[in-house]
């Protein structure tokens, strides 16, 4: 393998995102796991290419790779038309596919965003971070990554560590599902948490994924449709139980989660109060994500229980979003001294390269 | 100012440090169960350590006769304990909540003066054991008052929905819910011992103002336990208890050491 380029100069990311396009284009040009070992080997046998990572996630495909070819749109033209070669674009596909290419510095300044999760749909998010250790990983074992990438994924690993540890930019739940999930976490120690669903709607699917995607013991769902309720419970690993039935059962829950079409009240103060009883005033959260709402708001001034209905935990996640977008100068700020540091912002003269 | 004094006054100001040290990384959100926040603390314990090993040597005694050493000794005890229970339990920001506390008791043993103690007789390792046995759990009840108060602010944000910075820092109230009682059993347990050791010894209980006092303080927190134990009471309501009840202990101190 000849002598790696100049990280500075070399280095190309040509990629597609849920920003620059639809998820029906991105699904055709995704990835399969199973064949990144072959992409990234693809990629780095191209003419004058000598090291290349391929990141592809739902929400992203992402080619970076260093090159000594004579300029970056050489590097960009052969890395599109390896994209449209690979999947089989049609012409008129091929014509219409928008990447973005970018070099040195303007790749560099990407990939410490993508790993710190400034790129992402749920800004600050933290799975990227192990989406990009993966993709480096597979590239490492392959054999395609030499001294430049090698140096500028740790690079970017550091900075993704560094935004995080510096802001807050990963914290507060900017969705109900999460939003749920920290109140649960605040409330129980979430192994020993067992969660009941009144009623199987979408929203309350979703809360529950999170919670047992986070630990909870364990789920029951009671809907008035008793095949519905054995399909999710099924689904979830969890036990269905009779509508009639939920009531008799509510004590022995940490978090009930009501998403009823009731056009009344069915979870009230005095049916909690007994509950409360029976648990030995163990604390109940009680996520009310129905509308109209299935439980009595004079339930949240029972002493240990914590009621939340969708207004409430629309605003902590509104909340949460403000604050994370409140922290994305911080984030911009420490990336661009990385940059620095790392050599990426040096004069042309001094042999780095510009910035866009 | 003799060393061991200079020795306590450091140890307050780096409580001080500690505290500020923390209120900035949480006003900030910076907040990583703080590396600085243990560092500080264990600064500040060593340097109490070496105060009451001083404070030992100029006395000729075990130095927890006089209220000043007394509340010098007991802050000790909590910042021990803190560093034994804060992981056990995971109580993040316990040190946050305790920090001000130790500062406020040895201010106060500062206000005091530390007088030079009488001549005694040949020390009697049993009544020492006794005495310090006593002000230890005395330690484990100001911890379970300081988890109280972190279980009165969190579930204070939870029912009135502030999710905001020192949510996300503090434990679930369920875990602080257990960490309150086991510490009452723990001080409840500690002070058993020691007033074992006191009719091994054959103190007079009618005679021994602090013997009494142990007894009421005592009596007080088994009520206390049991009430916790039974589930006659919400934890909010066990919590206020545990944060008030240690009102009794600080003020029995007071009073054996004025009598």
């Amino acid at each position: 393998m000849p002598e790696p380029t100049d990280i500075r100069s070399g280095l190309v990311c040509v990629g597609l995102n849920y920003k620059t396009t639809p998820v029906e284009v991105r699904e055709r040009l995704a990835f399969p796991e199973a064949q990144v070992p072959a992409a990234v080997e693809q990629v780095r046998g191209l003419p004058g290419f000598e090291e290349s990572v391929v990141l592809s996630t739902c929400n992203r495909v992402e080619l970076y790779a260093t090159h000594a070819l004579p300029s970056g749109k050489d590097g960009h033209a052969a890395l599109r038309e390896y994209l449209i070669e690979r999947f089989e674009l049609q012409p008129e596909h091929a014509e219409a596919l928008v990447l973005y290419n970018l070099d040195s510095a303007e790749a560099a300044r990407h990939l410490f965003r993508v790993v710190s999760g400034l790129d992402s749909m749920v800004l600050g998010e933290t799975e990227i971070f192990g989406q990009v250790k993966a993709a480096y990983k597979v590239a490492l074992d392959t054999g395609t990554t030499s001294r430049s990438l090698n140096k500028l994924f740790q690079q970017a690993f550091t900075v993704g560590k560094k935004v995080r540890n510096e802001t807050t930019i990963q914290r507060g739940s900017t969705s109900v599902g999460s939003v749920a999930v920290d109140l649960a976490e605040k409330v129980h120690d979430l192994k020993e948490c067992r969660v009941m669903l009144v009623g199987a709607g979408e929203m309350s699917r979703t809360c529950a994924q999170s919670l047992l995607s986070r630990g909870a013991k364990s789920i029951i769902v009671s809907n008035r449709s008793y095949d519905k309720a054995v399909e999710l419970a099924t689904e979830m690993k969890g036990r269905a139980m009779k509508f009639d039935e939920w009531e008799h059962s509510l004590h022995e829950v940490d978090v009930i989660i009501s998403s009823t079409s009731a056009p009344h009240f069915v979870i009230k103060p005095e049916q909690i109060d007994q509950v409360m009883r029976k648990r030995r005033w163990e604390p109940l959260l009680i996520i009310d994500i129905a509308v109209p709402r299935d439980v009595d708001p004079a339930v949240n001034n029972i002493e240990g229980v914590y009621l939340y209905d969708i207004d409430a935990l629309q605003a902590i996640a509104d909340e949460g979003r403000r604050e994370r977008l409140r922290q994305l100068a911080s984030c911009e700020r420490i990336i661009e001294e990385q940059l620095e540091k790392y050599g990426f912002l040096k004069s042309p003269g001094s042999g780095g390269l510009k910035l866009a | 100012m003799p060393a061991s004094q200079q020795l306590l006054l450091a140890a307050t100001l780096i409580f001080v440090g500690a505290l500020v040290q923390a209120l900035l990384a949480l006003k900030a959100g910076a907040w990583k169960q703080a590396r600085a926040q243990f560092f500080l603390m264990a600064l500040g314990f060593a340097l109490q350590t070496g105060f009451i090993y001083l404070r030992g040597e100029e006395v000729r005694q075990c130095p927890i006769k006089s209220l000043p050493d007394i509340l010098v000794f007991i802050a000790w005890s909590i910042v021990l304990l803190y560093f034994l229970v804060g992981p056990a339990f995971r109580l993040s920001l316990l040190g946050v909540f305790t920090s001000p506390l130790v500062t406020l008791m040895q201010v106060m043993a500062f206000t005091n003066g530390f007088a030079p103690y009488k001549p005694k007789g040949p020390i009697n390792a049993l009544v020492e054991l006794h005495i310090a046995l006593a002000l230890i759990s005395y330690a484990a009840f100001a911890l379970a008052c300081i988890t109280g108060v972190m279980y009165l602010v969190q579930e204070r944000m939870l029912k009135r929905h502030q999710i905001g910075g020192l949510f996300y820092q503090l434990p679930p109230i369920q875990g602080l819910a257990h960490a309150i009682q086991r510490l009452v059993r723990l001080g409840l347990l500690l002070l058993s011992i020691a007033l074992g050791i006191s009719f091994a010894l054959h103190l007079p209980m009618t005679k021994t103002g602090h013997v009494i006092f142990a007894w009421i303080v005592w009596g007080l927190y088994a009520v206390i336990s049991l009430l916790m134990w039974k589930h006659f009471t919400s934890p909010r309501k066990t919590a206020w208890l545990a944060v008030i009840g240690f009102i009794l202990p600080f003020i029995s101190l007071w009073i054996v050491t004025h009598a």
